[in-house]
Formats: C-alpha cells, structure tokens, sequence
C-alpha cells in the first residue's frame, strides 16, 4: 500500500513562509486563504521563553472528521491516504470547516483579488474558483498523479512532490510514501522523535511533526 | 494549453545581498504565473536551487497595477510631501533628451561645482543589489567620471557599517560569517541568520542544528534566529562590547595559556611585537620594522627574523629602537621597558570580568563565563582537516554579530573582540572558524585572496584615506566628507557610498562652518533607493530631498522618494529584463559555493506598457549625452560584469556606434564563460537563455583566507591598532588645525586596544541633549527584519503582506506582556512610541520573548504614497531616531535604537469608521 505523508522538521523550520508563498502563488488561491502555512508559537515566560514555528494545513486523516460529516460525498479520501474535495459535489455548506480540528479548510467566497477588484493579468491567467466552494490542501494531488504516471516518486522527484516541499528553505518538510520502508519519509519517522497534532482527537493525522523537545 | 505555451525561463534572486539564488519562472501563455525553484542549480547552488519568500512576490511585483509604465515628468516646481507633484506621462525621446540636455550642459560647466564637489549625485538601494539589475548603467556611470554617491539610502545606519570597514581592514571580511557547514559553537550577538541570511545560511543552518552545532543567540528579544537557537541570552542593548570584552577577559584570564593557540598567536598576529612606553611600535632604528623579542636569541630582533621564537609575554627590555608616531615622528628609545601587544591586551582586560559586564549587560555572570569556557572547549586547538588535500587547522568555534551591534558607538569594540575571540584560538579564517565572505573596499571583488599583498609591518596592505599633513583631504571631496572623516573608508570606488551617508543628508541643511557650504547636487540619479523611509529622521531626508536641483528616479510605482523626482523613467523589472552576473565563490553573508560562474536573467515575459531594459536606457542616455565612445569602452573594459576582452579571446564592441540590448549582453555572455573556462567554453546569449549558468568548480580552500596569509608569510594587524592609534592622532591634529572640534568624540574611538566606555550612556544623553527628561523616554526602541521585508522592495506587494502576517508582531509594536500590563495596555491595542524625534503608532503584539525594557518595530514602513503600503498603517522606528552626530561613531556609522515612551492611544479614524 501508498500512504502519502507529510513530515515538517520543526527543528529546521525558520518560519519563513516561503512554503506558505509557494503554495499560494501555485494553488492561485485568493488572498487570506492558506493551504499550507507556519504559525508562530511561544510558549514560557520572559526569560525561559520558546519560539517554535508549526507548518500546519490539512492533515490528511486516516479517519478524517470533514469527510464524515460532508453530506454530498464532496470530500473523499483517496486509497494513498490524500483527502480530496471533488468541485462539482460541494455545496459549500461548511461542515467540513466546522469538523476539521486542524482549521484547514476555507470556504471560497466573492471573487478576490491581490490589490483589490480587479485581477492582475497573472491572477485572470489562472482564473478564480467558485464561491461556495470548501477548499483546502490536497498535497499538490495533481502534480503527484502526473509525476507517478511519468514514473517519477513523490518526495524524490520535485516534479511529483508537493509544491511546498519543494520551495521549503531549509529543508524542514519532506514528502513521501510513509510504507516505503526504505522511502525518506519512513527513515524520518523510524530516526526521530515526532508527534501528530490533536492525537487524542483520534484522526490519525497524516502529517508528522520531528520534534526533540515537548510538543509545543 | 499546449505544452508549447507553457515555458519555465531560469533566472534569478539578488534582491537582497544574501543572494543571487538561482530560480525559475513559469510562464503561461507569455504571462509569469509562478516562481519555481532551479531544480536543476541544486547540485550546484548550496540552497539546492530554492529562493525565499521575497521571489515569490516577482509575479505580483511583476503585474502590479500601481507600476508607472512611462515615462513621466513633474508640473509642479514646487516639492514636498505635501505638494502634489502633478506628474505627467511623456515619451522616452523627451524624458532622455530632457536628461541629456541637462547632462551636456553640466558637463561643458565641468563635473564639479564651485565647492570642489561632483554636480552629479547618484544613489543605489540595499547593499549594492541594484547593479544585478541595471543592466549596463555602471558602464553609463563609469562614462560620466565624477559622480558623489554619499547621499545613502541607509547606508551606515542601515547596514553592518562597522564590520564591513573593521573586518575588511583585519581579515578581508566585508561580511562575517561562521564556516557554519563545520561550526559546532556559536555565539551569535544579533545576527538574524534565519532571517537576513538567505537560503544558503539557512540551508546550512538547518543542517548544523541536526549535526548538533550550539548556537548561542544573544539578543533583546527572541527572533527567529534566537528561536532556533540552543539558548537565547536576552541581553540589554547596545551591551554586546560588555559581554564580548567579559569573553575575551574569560580566555585570557580564566583559562591557562596552554589553551589559547599559541602558535597561531606567535605567527599569524602582532601578538608578540613589542609596543613602547608611548603606545606604538618599538621597532628597528635602521630598517623600521617592528620588533620582536627572539626567546632563542634573548633579544630584540625584527619581526620577520627567521628562525626567531617570539616572546609573547613577559618583562622585556629592549636596548635600542626608535617609534614612529604620527606625522613621520621618529621618538628614539635607549634601554626601555617593553610589552608586547598581546601582554598590553592581557593587561587591558583585565578589568573586564564576567561580574563587571553581567552588571551592565543584565546576564548572569555565571552564564558569561558559561559560554566563555563552552567556547574555549569547543575550539578543537591541534586539531586539523584536509580541506582540498591541504590540512588546515580545524576550530570549529565562532563569533557573529548582528545590525546595531556592529555598527553605530560600541561597534568597534564588538568588531575587536569578536575578531580576537578568533584569534585566540586560532579560529581566524580556518574550517570551522570565522570568517570574512567577499570584499568591496578592496579589489577585486570577485577574489578577497587576491586582494591580499604584502603592506607595512608584516601585514596586508591597506588603504586608508591620508591624515598627514599636506596629504589630507582637507576640504571634503564628496558630501559626506568620507575622505576627510574616515580614514579607514579608504577611497576605492565603493568607499564613498560606505562612508558616513547620513551625513551627506544632515550637511546639505547643517554644515559645518569651517568648511565651505555645499551646493546641492544639481542631478541625482536614484534607483531602488527609498531614502525617504529607510533612513533616519525620515521627516528630515524629505524636505533636504527638495533641495536636489533635478531628481531622475527610475521608478517602479510611485514611493516616497520619487514623489519628489523631476522625471520618472519606467525600467523593465525583474522578470522582464536581461543581465548577466556573477554567482558563486564566496559573496555576501553565507554564500559561500563550491563553484562560480556566471548566470542570466533573460526577460520571462515582455515588459508591461513602455517599460524599458535598463541596457536600453543606459545606452540611450549614453548616446544621447554624447558619452557613447567612452560607454562602449567602458563596457570593453568590463563595466557590465566581464572584461569583454582577455587572453585568446576578444569580443569587444565597436565604440563608435550605440549598441542594441542583445549584441551588448551576447558579447558579455561570450566573454564571461570564454575566461571563466579559460578559453574552453564560448556560450552566447542564446546559450545562457537556454541553461542559466555557467560554473566551475571553486576551491573550498579559498573559503579560507589564513592559508594565503601562511603563504605570503603576513600575520594579521591584531591585536593591537598601532595603525588606527596613529591615524586618529594624525586626523585629530588635521581637524583641530582647522578649528574643529565636532568630531572629538569620535576621535576617542581611535584606541590601540577598545576600552569600554558607556555606550547605551550616549543615547540617553542624546535626549538629554534635546531638553528632554530620560525618565520620561524609559525603554528602548529596536528594530528587526522579516524575511518578507527584508530588502527586496517589497512593501507594496500583497502577498507578502499576508504571509508576513504569520509571523507575529509583523507590522506591530511588540512589547513584553509584562511591561504592557504595567502600561494598561492589551493584545492589539493601538500605541503611541514616542521619542525626542517624532513618534510612530501601531498595533501592540504583546509577547514574552522580550525584554521587559525593550520595544521591537518590525521593518521600516510608515508610507505615505506608496501604494499598498500606505494602506498598511503599520509603524515604524525610523522617524524615531535622530540624525545626529553625537549618535555618529568614528567610522561614520549610527545604530537603529532609540530611548522611547510608550502608551496607549486612540485608533486612527479610519479604524474606527
């Protein structure tokens, strides 16, 4: 079996959004919606003080909340573990919204653009969606599709591999195959110490936190 | 689509110094939809063919509906802020014959005015960023002759200024940097790596932090470097020279001298010459040089005596010898008592303990003398690596600093001990150590290892501006005075732009009376500068800006600066234009690559409305103002990145005749690879447009400068500043023979060996200066980057305005949660920072990882027309702090603190609509 997953090596991460940018720019979403981001997280009091950036966005369940509850089987989860929202079924009623622990969906609303009304030639390149819509990540399925069917892996080959590993700075997010045993992203997981956020919510959440310290 | 209609053009990112990274552009049907990484750069680029955040913002940049697309020109004479400069569209003819016209007649009056000083001024933004995207404008600018570069948009308040002259004049070392792929303990004063320090710092950063390197971030409040750091020192500001000097002290007086590399201070420094009762030099009657005490020979010898092993403490007597004091004074000397320059440090130091700084930098001493002895245990003395198949010393300890630590008053003594902390160890220029990047003051720039020659002493050349009688520049040659203020600025072509900028802008309204009133420039060329919001005083810089005869501002949107400009000249940005340069070896900050080379950045997509290539117009201005011979000849003699002639090779441009873009860059691109391979490659344009690079290998050896240093048999000028004691003496006799006396304080800078005076002292004095109570400005006002803002002309652009709201604080006042408390002030309240200078408002982010004395304003924003920006109503500090002289160090440089008030105050009324 493929279950694709997400690692972020909090111990890399800087914050500095350049996968949030990426994804943006790539995903053509509107302005204030955010696939893939880095929240910036203190803990402690003035001295003992620590500053953790977490990249979060949709965490791709094993038993995902917001397909549960989602009335017109708009949101699917794929046999590699990749949860999609198919556009044609979505009545944007905002279950989803309102079931994802991890505030990872956004619900399209009027068209919006960078500096205002009007669209600026690139974004009328790319076109808007519809408002109404659920939307959130989708691990760039479309390109992982395209790159497996060129016989490219995801994770490896930047082709096939999510658009946010691919600008990450410093290394901090990998992408992969979490049953390839001899994949990057099992060796990751099989190395470190990691934990999943919300693990008492039950979701078996497919995105993977390296972390040597208490979770933030 | 087709796939013939979707195309990824290669390119790259220079749009700030940690740069240029590699990159694609994807485009779709002509249009720039996205920024990719270079996927194939990765073996090559050591941040694996990525770029930042700041990139991705090109495709906004690129279609931004605020670009001016033609040339305009202004209707209104009168200028100011509050003057609408009714700006209106023209065509290029008579933009550039406007200009022309202009130029010829300043050129048949001479090219300089009455006061001796250049009628043409020309300013470039962040850290000589902007020639990666002028095209051919430096050959246009070598044409001309003399230009004054002195009014910075920044410079010397805005950038490391202290460290780029220290550390270039010590090791080569315009930046400073950890040899992080080796480093395993950092101790790190405000240097915002994660941050500032581009993909390549923070590729290799990320990787040092799994290797397990200890990096100590020492700073007032947690940045993102400090939050990725092992442990974060939150120290009081503008006390980094207390802690640095505690440190230096730790090694020499709280650690056995076996520890300190002793070899590498014998043989590699001036440790052991021999300084005399009147502070310099005892050196040889006959020859002159310094002296040394031979241990095998029992007796004073020249430092360059072979087979000599040279004494480095102890009571010593010398016989004979004569010092050389300021102006060619020769004092003779019989039986005199001598030290060496490393027993007058040890001396010097001595007060200096972990108990004495922790009192005035707010750390525990335990925790100085922690990290003191952590450092000392981590320096690997004896140990080696081959590097290259040459075995060099392995010290992987190393020291950074950060903006408003090495620069402004105190800077000195952080650059100092920073730098000793090095040698004492012998983690000078070696794997693992500290190291210098590239050099600008020195030449050339593409190689700091050959700039090194033999100079004075045993030590490498270096070319200061002359403070001897007769030979001083004793009227000012540039506006900001650099050759008559700053000798260690020397006078190479970067020199005036790195001298004291803020001055060029205070002297405009404020001179000096003893020297002659100067005239403003009566043209000034200005291009990816903002002088007008990153500066201090910002209010001030505006109004002197009116005072500028004509103003030629190649302008993107309109902003702050070109708002008072005469004409306004669209260039193709970005995506849309070409240049060729250098990329790899060692550069800026981190970039430090196994390969160099070349690489282009060809136009992705068409330029929008009338915009032009900056070739173009650097041709036209050039042709049009009847420079075109000596353009083309610059160009030949390499202005536009590569000699365009060289051994076998020659594609030189004919100089009579003015030259489309492409056949200039064909030429260039042909030149640059033919030499690079050494004749073994010939890629043209095409070629370039087609791969994007072209590189070969670089020694990972010449990452290191201490092996030149071994070959050439030369020690570095540390630690005692024989050099610096001489010329402060010389420069304070030449400015008191004029009368002059506003620039004692800085005289006092010029010290052998720094000796801590009170530095945060001198900021509340300035307030009292100002009739002002410091009681009532109780906290300090910083400020920090963000990687969205950081350079990179990006205020205007959205996308970095929501990603950058992420982070926290961005485009706020942050306040420790407990001081705000205190002030009755909560999470997104509106507050007022007040200082003697003006006041700025913003949203205050309330956190712990601050000190409770100390408010942190993210960026420099407060636009006022440019577009977005404006509309941010986020603060800033920089009409906070004062341009000022008695804020002014030796070197000409300011830091970006403030003493500050801060309270609550109403929203603006556009909020509460």
């Amino acid at each position: 079996m493929t279950r694709y997953v997400m690692v972020a090596d909090l111990r890399r991460c800087v914050g500095c959004q350049t996968c949030t940018a990426a994804c943006k720019e790539g995903n053509a979403t509107p302005p204030g919606v955010q696939w893939r981001r880095v929240l910036d997280i203190e803990r402690g009091t003035y001295p003992d003080v620590q500053r953790v950036f977490l990249p979060v966005g949709c965490q791709h369940c094993d038993d995902p909340p917001c397909m549960e509850v989602c009335p017109t089987t708009a949101t699917r989860q794929r046999a590699d573990g990749i949860v999609t929202i198919d556009e044609t079924l979505c009545i944007g009623c905002s279950y989803c919204i309102m079931a994802c622990p991890y505030d990872a969906r956004s619900l399209t609303g009027a068209a919006a653009y960078a500096f205002g009304n009007e669209p600026i030639v690139s974004e009328a390149q790319r076109g808007t969606r519809p408002a109404g819509l659920a939307t959130k990540c989708d691990f760039c399925a479309a390109r992982i599709d395209a790159g497996v069917a060129r016989g490219l892996v995801p994770g490896r080959d930047p082709a096939a591999s999510p658009l946010c590993v691919n600008a990450c700075i410093s290394g901090a997010l990998s992408f992969g195959d979490r049953d390839d045993a001899e994949g990057p992203v099992a060796r990751l997981l099989a190395e470190n110490r990691w934990f999943r956020l919300h693990e008492e919510e039950g979701t078996g959440p497919g995105f993977y936190y390296l972390w040597d310290r208490e979770a933030p | 689509m087709n796939a013939a209609a979707r195309r990824s053009v290669p390119s790259f990112c220079y749009n700030c110094v940690a740069g240029p990274d590699l990159m694609r552009v994807g485009v779709e049907d002509g249009i720039a939809v996205r920024i990719e990484p270079d996927e194939r750069a990765a073996a090559i680029h050591p941040g694996l063919g990525r770029v930042c955040v700041k990139a991705f913002g090109l495709i906004q940049k690129t279609y931004n509906p605020h670009r001016v697309l033609q040339p305009m020109k202004r209707t209104n004479p009168r200028k100011g802020r509050d003057e609408d400069p009714g700006f209106v569209a023209i065509s290029w003819d008579e933009a550039l014959d406007t200009i022309a016209q202009r130029l010829r007649d300043i050129r048949g009056r001479g090219l300089l005015d009455e006061a001796g000083l250049p009628r043409l001024a020309a300013t470039f933004g962040h850290g000589g960023t902007p020639q990666s995207y002028m095209g051919t404008f430096p050959a246009f600018l070598s044409a001309w002759g003399a230009i004054d570069y002195s009014f910075g948009s920044g410079q010397g308040v805005k950038c490391v200024h202290s460290e780029h002259l220290y550390g270039e004049f010590w090791h080569r070392a315009f930046t400073v940097t950890a040899d992080t792929v080796h480093t395993r303990y950092l101790i790190s004063c405000g240097n915002n790596a994660e941050v500032s320090g581009g993909v390549c710092a923070v590729r290799r950063h990320a990787d040092a932090r799994l290797r397990g390197i200890r990096r100590v971030q020492v700073e007032p409040h947690l940045s993102p470097t400090g939050a990725c750091s092992a442990e974060w020192v939150p120290i009081r500001p503008k006390t980094d020279a207390a802690f640095l000097l505690a440190l230096v002290h730790v090694l020499l007086h709280e650690a056995a001298r076996e520890r300190l590399d002793l070899g590498f201070l014998r043989e590699r420094t001036a440790s052991p010459y021999l300084v005399g009762p009147d502070g310099y030099y005892l050196r040889e009657t006959a020859s002159g040089k310094p002296l040394i005490f031979d241990s095998l020979a029992g007796r004073a010898v020249a430092h360059d005596t072979p087979g000599a092993l040279p004494t480095l403490e102890g009571a010593i007597t010398v016989g004979e010898a004569v010092t050389h004091g300021p102006d060619g004074e020769v004092t003779p000397w019989r039986d005199v008592a001598a030290r060496t320059a490393f027993a007058v440090m040890a001396d010097s130091l001595k007060p200096y303990t972990p108990e004495w700084a922790g009192a005035i930098c707010d750390i525990a001493p335990a925790t100085i003398r922690r990290i003191g002895q952590d450092y000392l245990d981590h320096a690997c003395i004896g140990e080696t690596i081959v590097v290259d198949g040459e075995t060099l010393p392995f010290r992987p300890v190393a020291v950074t600093l950060g903006k408003t630590v090495n620069n402004g008053w105190g800077a000195y003594e952080c650059c100092w001990a920073r730098t000793m902390l090095a040698v004492l160890v012998g983690a000078l220029e070696v794997p693992g150590g500290t190291l210098g990047t590239t050099v600008r003051l020195n030449k050339p720039h593409e190689n700091r290892l050959k700039s090194v020659v033999p100079g004075e002493d045993g030590f490498m050349a270096a070319h200061f501006n002359a403070t001897r009688s007769g030979e001083w520049a004793a009227r000012p040659t540039g506006r900001n005075a650099h050759r008559s203020l700053v000798p260690i600025v020397g006078n190479s072509p970067w020199a005036q732009a790195l001298g004291p900028t803020h001055l060029a802008w205070m002297f405009a309204t404020d001179a000096p009376k003893e020297w002659p009133e100067p005239p403003p420039p009566e043209m000034w060329f200005a291009f990816r500068t903002n002088p007008a919001i990153s500066f201090w005083d910002t209010q001030r810089i505006v109004g002197t800006m009116g005072r500028i005869g004509f103003i030629v501002a190649f302008a993107y949107t309109m902003d702050e600066t070109n708002h008072m400009a005469d004409i306004l000249l669209p260039d193709a940005t970005d995506l849309e234009s070409t240049q060729l340069i250098r990329v790899g070896g060692t550069k800026y900050i981190e970039q430090h690559w196994d390969h160099q080379g070349f690489a282009l950045r060809a136009p992705a997509v068409a330029p929008r409305g009338e915009a032009r290539d900056f070739t173009w117009i650097a041709t036209e201005l050039a042709r049009r103002a009847g420079l075109i011979e000596r353009y083309n000849a610059a160009l030949n003699r390499g202005a536009a990145g590569a000699p365009l002639a060289g051994e076998g090779f020659d594609f030189s441009l004919a100089t009579d005749v003015a030259h489309d873009t492409e056949t200039i860059w064909d030429a260039v691109c042909k030149a640059a690879s033919t030499a690079l391979s050494g004749g073994g490659e010939t890629h043209d344009l095409a070629w370039f447009r087609e791969h994007g690079h072209h590189v070969v290998p670089f020694r990972r050896e010449d990452w290191y400068l201490t092996p030149t240093m071994a070959r050439l048999g030369l020690r570095y000028e540390l630690p005692y500043q024989e050099r610096l004691l001489r010329t402060g003496q010389e420069l304070g006799r030449r400015l008191h023979e004029q009368g002059i006396h506003w620039w004692d304080e800085q005289l006092g800078e010029y010290m052998p060996i720094p000796v801590w005076h009170d530095v945060p002292a001198r900021w509340e004095r300035a307030v009292r200066a100002a009739g002002a109570d410091p009681a009532a400005y109780p906290l300090w006002g910083i400020t920090t980057k963000t990687m969205p803002y950081t350079t990179g002309n990006n205020a205007g652009i959205p996308l970095m305005a929501e990603v950058g709201r992420n982070l926290r604080g961005q485009g706020c006042v942050v306040v420790n949660a407990t001081t705000a408390a205190a002030l009755g002030i909560a999470e997104g309240d509106w507050v007022e920072v007040r200082s003697v200078t003006g006041t700025t408002r913003g949203r205050a982010a309330l956190v712990q990882g601050c000190r409770p004395d100390t408010v942190v304003i993210p960026g420099q924003f407060e636009h006022w027309k440019t577009p977005v920006a404006k509309d941010l109503a986020w603060p800033s500090l920089n009409p906070l702090v004062p341009l000022s002289l008695a804020l002014t160090d030796a070197t000409g440089s300011g830091a970006d603190v403030v003493r500050v008030a801060l309270a609550r105050c109403a929203p603006p009324a556009e909020t509460l609509a």
